[in-house]
């Protein structure tokens, strides 16, 4: 192969589509699992709200108030964070996940809240994975040693690691008389989980209470769920305590990690704290400034479309259709070989098709053809000029489009009322184009002429008008790119015409 | 589907030429555009036909601007048959032909009476554009008709029978006849339903027929027989050919001659983009044509050596 042959231009065009194709599956993952973008339109995130009502009575001057919040989760991120608390200095303690709210001479009852929108998320936050130091092991007196090793010793003939083989334990043999002596009969079940802690921190491995709250529309509570959290083959593994499976469900959320207690408030007493959820959804492309902040990646994100007011947004997503609409009669003429009125008339016609509906358009459409040819043939023998002539039929197309849609209006039709959404004058001369045809070659090429054109702007519109090759043109818009390239190659197609091959039959050998 | 692919096979094998392989590797490579302006305008051709002794049709008059209309009986004064085409048309279309003009009425070829009236209002529909490519204002040219020779008589039913010349690198590669029939209006359009008959480059006779890309050995209309076709002045007819070449500089034209009963061939027009519809004719395919001149025919040779060489070879 010569240098030239490399360099031909369908060769060059060819890198070029390839390399577009690159680029834009490279965008199109980027903007999946940085920006939460979904190739269905349908798709929806779900926002879920959850307020944290603390309320106490001060019983002195200075109230010293310190709430648990989450900041890191393996589902979730935080999309804001709202705290109302009128008269109180606000601080929050990000290394210790902490809002401390001080107040001064307060009276009666307090109610202060803390509100959190987040949202599900695809990728993984890092958790704190740091190795923690390895516990003392506790000190205990000669019995509760031994206590210690029974429970160990009945832990072997369960299943799983060492963690759930505590929690089985626990569950399952509360009758045996090593596990009721450790449990109080009446247990809660952060009860029982500061018990499993520190029959961890007998075989010295690190664990803690984490509490989480499960995410259901309407719910309130009081208290959220405690679950154990134990550092084991070098991570740190969530247990159930009931069932000692690893890790957090869907749908959960972990607001504090540790032993200290949710909510500390000096100063106060009949202290609660009130958790609500409520459940909202929004789309990908909505959440995706929050996304691409949450994963440094604003920046690119703020030079793109989806950032700008969303009037240009609905015009450049109308517009992100054309090249597709483009495309397709590409296809219908030069590799189909479809002959149509004009180039561009049926994409635009697919394009009214769009904003009229379906067949409501198609039928206006077709009456105001039929309208406008009766009215062109009266003329014809008025023998106008050209350009007079065709103002005339645009003239007629404006009139009639104006009486259709009042008579549609009227008559409460969209049928007739959609007359307004078809571009004048492609109409006029579709109109005038048809009526010099009619004059000039017939009756037959021109219905045919006219039926070549709807069809291809009938197949047009039904590739542009579905839902997801609109939201993909729009959300992916990067593939523009290769339908450029990919138009640019079919300049240089030289194979038959699908309907060459029919015009051309008759030159096939015949004895082949 | 496989069935496309198979038809589409063979056609390449039997060198068919498709619209796609014309406009991408004949026209855009050896037609330049900047010399389409001299085909698109017939009265420019018709100048530089005459510059270089081509035979035209001679012209009665020039009609460029709508107050000139008027002066339209006066341009044709003397004249009983006359002809009204657009400078810029294509296609035969806004072509009137008037074959008996008595001073009063004007009876036209496709056999209807008109009116001063009618004829002004053509004329005045040219001029606006009606029948040029693009709509663009245009200049209606008057010029003799032609007398068709009765060689054709039986060949054509009321329209003039034209000869296409396919002349690639200034060899004339195809020839076909184009005659009218009763569906065709007069017109020798194929897709409109004239005959088109394929003729031997070499001799000028008969190849094959066809109506409606079906081969046909009879004429419809007046059951002449087809295959009986020979063209008289044939050297003509292909020199016209090579020196359309030579006048424009286009590598792929077709060039559209009439023979008159007593000028012999005479060009009417020459066409920079000419459709494909010859190799239905001729029942070959046009790139092997093509492929046979780039490859073997010499280079440099005169129109008239050109001519000789296709005549011998």
């Amino acid at each position: 192969m010569t240098i030239k042959n490399l360099f031909s231009v369908r060769k060059v065009l060819s890198y070029l589509l390839i390399l577009s194709i690159i680029y834009a599956s490279y965008r199109i993952y980027y903007k999946v699992k940085y920006w939460g973008f979904s190739i269905s339109p349908k798709e929806v995130t779900d926002v879920w709200k959850i307020d944290a009502r603390v309320s106490f009575r001060p019983i002195s001057d200075k109230v010293h108030v310190v709430l648990s919040v989450p900041n890191e989760n393996e589902n979730f991120n935080i999309l804001s964070e709202d705290i109302i608390a009128n008269g109180y200095t606000v601080k929050q303690d990000r290394k210790n996940n902490q809002i401390i709210f001080d107040g001064k001479d307060k009276e009666g009852k307090q109610t202060l809240y803390y509100r959190l929108n987040i949202y599900e998320d695809i990728k993984n936050n890092k958790l704190n994975k740091n190795k923690p130091t390895n516990p003392e092991r506790p000190i205990l007196s000669e019995e509760e040693q031994l206590q210690m090793r029974q429970i160990w010793d009945l832990a072997q003939s369960h299943e799983g690691d060492k963690v759930q083989k505590i929690i089985a334990v626990i569950n399952q043999e509360i009758t045996n008389p090593s596990i009721s002596l450790v449990l109080p009969v009446t247990h809660t079940a952060k009860d029982v989980a500061e018990k499993i802690i520190q029959i961890l921190a007998y075989k010295r491995i690190p664990a803690r209470i984490v509490r989480v709250i499960k995410l259901e529309e309407g719910k309130k509570t009081e208290k959220p769920d405690i679950k154990l959290e134990a550092y084991i083959n070098n991570s740190w593994n969530l247990y159930d305590l009931n069932t000692g499976k690893i890790g957090l469900p869907k749908k959960w959320v972990i607001f504090q990690r540790g032993g200290v207690s949710l909510l500390d408030v000096r100063g106060g007493e009949n202290s609660t704290v009130m958790f609500s959820v409520m459940k909202s959804v929004a789309t990908p492309m909505k959440m995706a400034e929050y996304r691409a902040k949450a994963n440094n990646r604003l920046g690119n994100y703020q030079y793109s479309i989806y950032t700008l007011p969303l009037l240009e947004q609905n015009t450049l997503k109308w517009l992100m259709i054309f090249p597709l609409a483009i495309l397709v009669v590409v296809l219908l003429r030069n590799v189909i070989g479809v002959s149509t009125m004009g180039t561009f008339t049926p994409m635009l016609l697919s394009m009214s098709l769009v904003k009229t509906g379906f067949l409501p358009g198609l039928i206006c459409f077709s009456i105001m053809i039929f309208l406008g040819l009766l009215m062109r043939a009266l003329v014809a023998k008025l023998n106008l000029l050209l350009v007079p002539r065709i103002s005339f039929v645009v003239i007629f197309v404006i009139l009639l489009i104006q009486g259709l849609t009042v008579v549609g209006y009227r008559l409460d039709s969209s049928l007739v009322s959609s007359a307004i959404f078809f571009p004048i004058i492609i109409t006029a001369w579709i109109i005038e184009r048809a009526s010099i045809t009619w004059e000039e070659e017939g009756a037959r090429n021109t219905i045919k002429e006219i039926f070549n054109t709807l069809l291809t702007a009938i197949v047009t519109y039904f590739v542009i008008s579905n839902d997801y090759v609109r939201h993909i043109m729009f959300a992916f818009n990067e593939l523009n790119i290769v339908i450029m390239f990919i138009v640019m190659l079919l300049g240089t197609y030289t194979g038959y015409r699908l309907t060459e091959i029919t015009r051309f039959a008759s030159l096939v050998k015949k004895d082949a | 589907m496989f069935s496309w692919i198979k038809v589409a096979k063979q056609l390449s094998e039997n060198g068919v030429l498709g619209m796609n392989d014309r406009n991408y590797s004949v026209i855009a490579k050896y037609n330049k555009r900047s010399l389409y302006t001299l085909v698109d305008d017939k009265v420019k051709t018709k100048k530089l036909a005459n510059n270089i002794n081509i035979n035209t049709p001679r012209m009665i008059g020039i009609i460029e601007h709508q107050y000139e209309v008027d002066n339209l009986l006066k341009i044709v004064e003397g004249y009983q048959t006359f002809v009204i085409k657009p400078a810029h048309g294509s296609g035969g279309k806004g072509v009137l032909v008037i074959k008996n003009y008595d001073g009063e009425k004007f009876y036209s070829a496709a056999g209807e009476v008109l009116t001063f009236k009618d004829v002004y209002q053509h004329v005045s529909n040219t001029l606006s554009g009606l029948f040029s490519l693009g709509g663009r204002y245009d200049v209606a040219l008057i010029e003799e008709t032609v007398n068709f020779s009765d060689v054709f008589k039986n060949f054509s039913y009321h329209g003039i029978p034209d000869v296409r010349v396919i002349v690639y690198k200034g060899y004339p590669a195809m020839v076909m006849m184009r005659l009218a029939t009763k569906e065709s209006d007069g017109k020798a359009n194929l897709h409109q339903g004239g005959v088109g008959v394929g003729l031997d480059v070499k001799t000028g006779e008969t190849l094959r027929a066809v109506l409606h890309n079906k081969p046909v050995t009879i004429h419809p209309d007046t059951g002449a027989n087809l295959m009986d076709l020979k063209v008289p002045y044939w050297r003509e007819h292909l020199l016209i050919g090579a020196l359309a070449y030579d006048m424009t500089g286009l590598g792929y034209l077709g060039a559209d001659i009439v023979s008159d009963k007593n000028r012999g061939p005479m060009m009417l027009e020459i066409n920079a983009r000419p459709g494909l519809a010859i190799q239905i004719a001729n029942g070959k395919g046009l790139k092997t044509r093509l492929k046979e001149i780039d490859e073997t025919y010499p280079t440099g040779l005169s129109a008239e050596e050109r001519v000789d060489y296709v005549l011998n070879k």
